[in-house]
């Protein structure tokens, strides 16, 4: 009897749940058809990246504010990379210093408030306190807000004034909204609800935005640093799109399931020469790297042709592109000659080349999160080696504080968007320069803080194309930095996915076209 | 006991010895194989030859090559070296660790340095094995060493243990006690005396673990925390190549079947020594 009465009340206990899930099911999916829901898969959305959060005057979270749609500067830039107005509807150059910017009407920030010349003033004045790079970039000595008309003046001539605030630590927010868990009130089509950074990013849609009725109700961004899992993500619907996918698995995705957006963008793979590293900072070294590494096979197999080879810092479409440079092709014969003239000879018979009892062992650091960086360095460690240099890969996602230390690497081996702002400035200053905040290498040259002075108050800009090409010739002869190839960047997306597109910056992603079908 | 018995029993044995020696053989034709595998590889395993890049198995290429161009049945041969001796090296460095360890403990039987040891040995058996290595050789650095080192410093104790309770035993037999009236110095005891005679278990435990140590050491490097590139081994081969899976997928199935098929063979040689030197099938 016992037994039969704990087999009613199993079975009970049974059904209870059962029903129990089929009716939480239920009305998850009545709740689900309401509501348009959308996951993008990223594999940069981290700290790694320097995105630890969506607060543009942090970093490079500037990035993340604008790709995901909750930030939008004064300027944008078009498809061919030319300036247009965004929150600004036009400017004027009243003299060399001051700009004058009319700013558009009926602009709310998500956190309710007009966007007006006196919150843009607040903002501007934020980032200059709080930012790295926006200082020596914007060069502001005082800004006005008067209504809708800001005014900008610069302590020197700052031509290229507008390209920088296009940069995305330029996004609007509104300051007095705060910055609580690093997010911000921006004027974009979406409002960030919950960030974290490494893993996910909530967004809303933003009703009240300027330029119409956004279309996805709910979008999270998914941090996926994996290459393997973001496919396998993609491949299994568990995501809608994808940024930052290897291009090992495109096969997987071309077919009529999936589209492609494909775009050439300045995003380059490049190589940082450590200075005050033993090894690198012999010439002759630097020289040989240069001419050990064969980026066209680089480019053709390991990116499958999805890029060009890198002659400098700037693809061939841009005026100041590589066509009027010159630097050192693949070339071990060479890169050996130059290798033993210099006294690297290898005097045990490993293999590897000495000199003054040391080994030509280089540390070479890189980070996984771009997917071919990795492959970058396991080809230059085989080509090298053929040359007589030793590699020693440090493939990591903490390169930003190893890089750090000056002694944890020789070479640093990076993917950075150089003409992020349709100006060659961006670059050298952010690079090159002693008051660089990315001159990792302590690479220094008085020359190059010379054409720099000229470049930052250039106004011409067939002369600007000319400084352009004087200073990367300059540091491509020093061999400071490598370039080895620019990429051209895809987003992956499922069938019905619409207004999902690339931009040459690599930073317009989410836009209120932004829709899908379910 | 009839004499059908009798002769079914040494047929079982027959059996057994014949099973021991197939597996012998197979697991010597492994080792030496990974012993002279610098001479046998048909092509340089780290020249990279990105024109032939992902080129499917071939009379040229028997396994195919990988991303870089590079001979997969070169690497998978040349890869063998890092992953047998480096499980090989592992299962030594732990056996000898933990039956010294052990046969000491057991000698003390019961006073602190044994009770102290023997809870150290508890700490560790206390971690889930594999996630502690992966904590070691976080700690540590990657790294094929520190990999070894990591899975070195989980797996003594199983031994300490095995040898402890093997000890104890032996400990109160008479022909101790008789050695210890005789006047034999205990070091003479421990390694003439006790040793050979406790020493049966340990190496079967000891062959068993061969295979369950080189999955954990592919494991590792499959993680990252072992091999780095490029060097050659199966579990790192796997791990950097695992998103060809679909599109290349010999770059990745050649050094899983090499694993595959050393694990096997170590597990079976495991099984039938087992076999052998139990009392009940003699």
């Amino acid at each position: 009897m016992k037994k039969i009465a704990a087999f009613f009340v199993t079975i009970c206990i049974t059904a209870a749940l059962l029903t129990g899930c089929g009716g939480s099911s239920g009305s998850g999916a009545a709740s689900e058809q309401e509501k348009k829901t959308m996951i993008i898969g990223d594999t940069t959305f981290n700290p790694e990246n320097a995105e630890p959060d969506v607060n543009p005057h942090n970093d490079y979270a500037g990035w993340a504010t604008i790709r995901y749609g909750i930030g939008e500067t004064l300027f944008k830039l078009s498809d061919e990379m030319e300036l247009t107005p965004w929150l600004a509807t036009e400017w004027e150059n009243t003299d060399e210093y001051t700009w004058k910017i009319t700013l558009r009407d009926g602009v709310k920030f998500s956190s309710g408030r007009d966007m007006d010349a006196e919150a843009v003033k607040q903002c501007l004045e934020h980032l200059i306190e709080t930012h790295d790079r926006a200082p020596g970039d914007l060069m502001l000595e005082e800004i006005t807000a008067e209504g809708q008309t800001l005014t900008l003046k610069t302590s020197v001539p700052r031509p290229a004034l507008l390209n920088y605030l296009c940069d995305p630590y330029g996004c609007i927010i509104d300051v007095d909204a705060g910055f609580e868990g690093g997010i911000t009130a921006g004027t974009g089509p979406y409002i960030a609800t919950e960030c974290v950074s490494g893993d996910h990013l909530t967004l809303v849609k933003n009703e009240n935005y300027w330029g119409g009725m956004p279309h996805i109700d709910e979008l999270t961004i998914r941090t996926i640093s994996d290459g393997d899992t973001l496919s396998a993500a993609l491949k299994a619907g568990d995501i809608d799109a994808a940024y930052g996918m290897a291009y090992e698995a495109y096969p997987l995705f071309q077919n009529e399931n999936y589209q492609f957006s494909q775009i050439a963008t300045s995003r380059a793979f490049f190589c940082w020469m450590n200075y005050e590293s033993p090894v690198v900072s012999d010439p002759a070294v630097r020289k040989a790297i240069a001419m050990g590494i064969d980026k066209e096979g680089f480019v053709s197999t390991l990116l499958g042709g999805n890029g060009e080879v890198a002659v400098g810092a700037f693809p061939d479409s841009f005026s100041f592109g590589g066509s009027s440079l010159t630097t050192e092709g693949y070339d071990p014969d060479g890169a050996r000659q130059q290798l033993e003239d210099a006294g690297w000879k290898d005097t045990d018979g490993d293999g590897i080349r000495e000199k003054d009892g040391r080994k030509l062992t280089i540390k070479w650091l890189t980070y996984p999160s771009r997917q071919e960086l990795p492959l970058l360095a396991e080809s230059a460690q085989a080509t090298l080696k053929d040359i007589g240099i030793e590699v020693d890969i440090n493939n990591t996602a903490d390169h930003n504080s190893v890089i750090t230390d000056m002694s944890a690497w020789d070479v640093y081996a990076s993917a950075n968007v150089n003409a992020s702002i349709g100006d060659p400035e961006y670059f050298f200053t952010s690079f090159c320069l002693d008051s660089s905040s990315k001159n990792k290498g302590h690479f220094h040259s008085d020359k190059m803080e010379e054409l720099a002075q000229q470049m930052a108050v250039e106004f011409d800009p067939e002369k600007r194309s000319e400084l352009a090409v004087q200073m990367q010739q300059l540091i491509l002869d020093d061999n400071a930095w490598v370039f080895c190839s620019f990429l051209k960047m895809s987003m992956i997306s499922k069938a019905g996915v619409t207004g999902y597109e690339y931009h040459p910056t690599d930073f317009y992603q989410v836009t209120a076209d932004l829709d899908i079908e379910k | 006991m009839s004499q059908v018995t009798v002769r079914k029993q040494k047929r079982k044995k027959n059996h057994v010895r014949t099973r021991l020696i197939v597996f012998a053989v197979l697991a010597g034709i492994l080792l030496l194989c990974s012993l002279f595998s610098a001479y046998l590889t048909p092509c340089d395993p780290y020249l990279q030859d990105l024109s032939n890049a992902k080129a499917a198995p071939s009379a040229a290429h028997l396994l195919g090559t990988d991303r870089y161009g590079r001979d997969m049945l070169s690497r998978v041969i040349i890869g063998s070296r890092t992953s047998i001796y480096s499980t090989l090296l592992l299962v030594a460095v732990v056996t000898v660790t933990g039956t010294v360890v052990g046969v000491f403990c057991g000698w003390q039987g019961g006073k602190w340095t044994d009770t102290v040891l023997m809870r150290i040995s508890d700490m560790f058996l206390a971690f889930p094995g594999l996630v502690f290595a992966m904590a070691v050789a976080g700690v540590l650095g990657g790294g094929l060493h520190n990999a070894i080192l990591a899975l070195a410093a989980i797996s003594w104790p199983k031994y300490a243990r095995i040898a402890r309770s093997q000890t104890l035993a032996q400990k109160e037999m008479p022909y101790i006690r008789a050695a210890v009236l005789a006047g034999s110095s205990t070091a003479k005891i421990l390694f003439h005396h006790i040793l050979p005679n406790i020493i049966g278990p340990i190496l079967v435990t000891a062959m068993l673990d061969i295979g369950t140590m080189m999955m954990e050491l592919a494991g590792l490097s499959f993680l990252g925390l072992g091999a780095k590139p490029p060097a050659a081994e199966w579990g790192s081969m796997m791990s950097d190549t695992r998103s060809l899976i679909t599109t290349a997928p010999w770059v990745t199935l050649a050094p899983g079947f090499a694993i595959f098929l050393s694990v096997m063979v170590f597990n079976l040689l495991g099984d039938t020594v087992r076999d052998y030197v139990d009392p009940k099938s003699r």
